[in-house]
């Protein structure tokens, strides 16, 4: 059996790394006392995952965890306990109980919306729309640990245009962005592009950047929560 | 905010404390005693305790460029809102950090130059027995153990201020100098020698005398007699970032009377009081439930010296092995006792083990009374060989008194032996050892307070010379900066005119001098000469037997006259044994504290 739920990364927390906000998660595990499932070894650990990596200084709505189950539990003492024990900056959305079969959420999660809020201080309609309309979109995206190697990737494989709203030189962004089982694309290096290439005036330091949804998309290409269905 | 951290609302608060760590948060989150304080305050109703640390230096930019105060962590107010600000004193390389802090944090500089605005500016922790070097920045100090003291101070000052803090802050200092363990400094005057007296070099402090009849001759240090009897965090703050010891820490025993020479810790924290098993059991639980942490660290001076440690232990593994909680030991003893519960204790094997012989050869160790032998050093190798450990680590310490190159040179010795060891308990070689050097600063209140430090060229040759010896497969060589060691021992053994080169140097950017990349060692000798003293006065110079120390008025209750005797017995490498088990040998803290050693050997058996 395993327990899922979607939960939060708030402003307060938005510098912890992606390490640090796992073994929150974990110790917070620990402290509600779950029946949890532990690895075996030398240094057993709790079994659980993270649905996808969030980088730091974004905040998120939709992050998603799981964790592997020795016993079944009630799921609404469960999450009582949970929230309980889990420190400021991490609130449950959303969680449900399903078979210890069931994929990973891992390997489901398919697409991720974010919201960005960004200080842009000159026009930037028109370059937004040249984004939007254009067919092929390059950049090198840094391989991790590549020691500065890049590799070429196609954005609009990934994200396939924003949407915008610009106002007291204040850009709103909002957009959907592609995971696939070889990598996906991370908003900041959006951001770059849309300045490098596009020369939209931002101010990268600046951006405040929410992931807003994480889903699975179905076979007809429709978004789908990833849990509670 | 991180869990276990604790807001109180202004209403809620009568009496407000910044607890300022000079150093950066995952070092000072690491501080047992800081938690302590951080527990007991914010459990007085009406006192708000909260946190600060020093920001690293890209922060700190950033904060000057925006003119941004340092603030607390909890509730974000700058340090000088605060009523008092606390310091840790940890260690002498962070005194430049305390004065950044108190600038970033908008409060006067100079105690006497305060305001009623300003904050009580106060400091406590192991280097509170000299603090002299800080007399001028700091209002008063806690000596000794702070859980009673802190409290008694925070309800002094709700009652001042309900009175409507009359007097100020004078008034203030001269109630508050009456609890004992209350050190005002301004309350003391230093004269010193004008000439040569008696064999006592000009510039020695020739006498302490108050200036202010309120304020006692001398200030005992405050111990908790029976550390049973008091409350200890159990509800500790769990960071959501890793900090440098990120686990339980459940404290075993206060104080440690093995009497090796050269510790300041094993002089200044006596007498040994141990917590007993069952509410150490009690505390380790809570601990685990409230934290979620998956290991737990049997802290004191010297843990393998508690007397129900094995029973501790097996109790404690059986308690969380359903949890997975691993029990740790930060220290081992050198012998196959310790080996014995490292194996016990699994997640230690994961690493090398780690022994501390001080001394290469046999002479140097009864010097520094460490009461080991290479047979023991043997033995336990040997154990940890025959368990499947592969990896020692070795500490030792460079310059101590009297030592001669063949001192240094047995220390390379001992290493090969160690080595030789392993190919004969297991057949092969590669047996990895470590040796780990610091080099030996003489601390106040140790039987080496009259000793001169080893001159800077000294250290470096000896080091050198260690290094050409263990140039040998498998041996790694270690050893620290020992420009940081000259500007420590100044400090250690520093009177308050060490204030006006403290603060030069912190005025041309002295700041986190114990981080290597920080420290620069022209500007802290550049600033000692500027303000007119002589770093070799503090550090390198052999004192007088008669010679007044200029931390005497603070007393830890080791008594001078023992110190001094075991400064004499060193020199012939006489051991003194260890009271805790055996007899008294007369260091004088019981009777100076009415305090007695506590050892729960003969309530189990
Ligand atoms: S007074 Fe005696 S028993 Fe007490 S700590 Fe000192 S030596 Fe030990």
């Amino acid at each position: 059996m395993k327990l899922r739920m979607q939960i939060t990364k708030e402003a307060g927390i938005r510098f912890v790394s992606h390490l640090e906000y796992t073994r929150t998660i974990e110790r917070a595990i620990r402290r509600a006392k779950l029946p949890v499932a532990y690895s075996e070894g030398f240094n057993p650990h709790i079994k659980f995952s993270l649905a996808s990596a969030l980088g730091v200084g974004i905040t998120s709505q939709a992050e998603f965890v799981e964790i592997e189950l020795a016993k079944e539990i009630d799921i609404t003492v469960a999450v009582e306990k949970l929230t309980e024990a889990l420190p400021m900056g991490i609130h449950i959305k959303a969680a449900d109980v399903v078979g210890s079969k069931t994929p990973k959420l891992m390997a489901i999660a398919s697409g991720a919306d974010y919201y960005v809020r960004i200080p842009c201080f000159g026009d930037c309609l028109e370059q937004l729309q040249r984004f939007n309309s254009a067919e092929s979109v390059l950049f090198q995206k840094p391989i991790p640990k590549g020691r500065g190697k890049t590799k070429e990737i196609q954005v609009k494989d990934f994200i396939k245009k924003v949407e915008y709203d610009y106002s007291n030189k204040e850009l709103e962004l909002r957009f959907a962005c592609k995971i696939t089982t070889t990598g996906s694309m991370k908003a900041t290096e959006l951001l770059k592009i849309l300045r490098d290439q596009f020369s939209v005036p931002l101010i990268l330091e600046q951006a405040d950047i929410q992931r807003t949804d994480l889903y699975a998309v179905n076979d007809k290409g429709r978004k789908k929560m990833l849990i509670g269905n | 905010m991180e869990f276990g951290s604790i807001i109180k609302t202004a209403e809620e608060t009568k009496v407000s404390i910044a607890l300022a760590f000079p150093d950066v948060y995952e070092v000072g989150m690491s501080y047992l005693g800081f938690k302590i304080l951080y527990h007991i305050l914010n459990a007085q109703p009406g006192v708000a305790a909260e946190r600060t640390y020093a920001p690293w230096v890209d922060m700190e930019a950033k904060m000057r460029e925006n003119s941004l105060p340092l603030t607390s962590l909890e509730t974000m107010k700058a340090l000088n809102k605060f009523d008092f600000v606390g310091f840790t004193l940890q260690y002498e390389l962070s005194y430049s950090n305390i004065l950044n802090m108190l600038d970033l944090g908008g409060i006067t500089m100079l105690a006497t130059e305060r305001t009623e605005d300003d904050p009580l500016v106060i400091a406590g922790g192991p280097c509170v027995f000299n603090p002299e070097p800080l007399a001028d920045f700091i209002d008063f100090f806690i000596v000794g153990e702070g859980e009673e003291v802190m409290v008694e101070v925070m309800d002094l000052y709700k009652k001042w201020k309900n009175e409507g803090k009359p007097g100020g802050r004078k008034e203030f200092l001269e109630r508050v100098v009456q609890i004992p363990g209350i050190y005002v400094p301004s309350f003391y005057k230093v004269d010193y020698l004008e000439k040569e007296t008696q064999g006592i070099p000009a510039g020695c402090v020739k006498s302490v005398t108050t200036v202010n009849s309120l304020a006692p001759t001398a200030v005992q240090k405050r111990i908790i007699n029976d550390l049973n009897t008091i409350d200890y965090p159990t509800k500790p703050i769990v960071p959501y970032g890793e900090i440098v010891h990120d686990r339980i820490m459940l404290e075993i025993f206060r104080g440690c009377s093995r009497g090796c020479r050269f510790c300041h810790a094993g002089m200044v924290y006596r007498p040994v009081r141990e917590r007993k098993p069952e509410v150490l059991k009690k505390l380790a639980r809570q601990l685990v439930d409230n934290t979620g942490y998956n290991e737990m660290s049997l802290v004191s001076l010297s843990t393998a010296d508690y007397s129900c440690l094995e029973p501790l232990i097996h109790d404690l593994i059986n308690e969380f092995k359903e949890e997975k909680v691993s029990v740790s030991l930060p220290s081992l003893r050198i012998d196959s006792f310790s080996v014995g519960l490292a194996k016990e204790v699994q997640a230690v094997r994961k690493s090398g083990l780690t022994f501390a012989p001080e001394a290469g050869s046999q002479h140097m160790r009864d010097v520094i009374n460490k009461g080991v032998t290479k047979e023991d050093l043997m033995n336990a190798v040997g154990a940890a060989f025959e368990n499947g450990w592969s990896q020692v680590k070795l500490y030792f310490m460079l310059g101590l008194p009297g030592e001669t190159d063949e001192d240094i040179l047995a220390i390379a010795e001992l290493a090969k032996a160690v080595q030789g060891k392993y190919k004969e308990v297991t057949g092969k070689g590669g047996a990895k050892v470590t040796v780990s050097v610091a080099s030996f600063v003489p601390k106040p209140y140790t039987p080496f307070q009259w000793v001169g430090q080893n001159r800077l060229e000294e250290i470096n040759r000896k080091q050198m010379l260690l290094k050409d010896a263990l140039k040998i497969k498998n041996i790694t060589y270690q050893y620290h900066d020992s420009i940081t060691s000259v500007i420590e021992g100044v400090f250690a053994r520093g009177d308050r005119r060490l204030g006006k080169a403290l603060y030069l140097a912190w005025q041309r950017g002295a700041k986190f001098d114990g981080w290597s990349e920080h420290f620069s060692y022209d500007r802290w000798v550049q600033a000692i000469s500027d303000a007119g003293l002589d770093k070799d006065f503090y550090a390198t110079r052999e004192r007088a037997e008669a010679e007044v120390f200029p931390w005497e008025h603070i007393q830890p209750g080791v008594s001078r006259q023992f110190l001094w005797n075991e400064y004499e017995k060193s020199k012939t490498g006489t051991l003194t044994d260890d009271c805790r088990h055996g007899d008294c040998t007369g260091c004088g803290v019981c009777p100076a504290l009415d305090a007695k050693i506590i050892d729960w050997k003969s309530s189990v058996l």
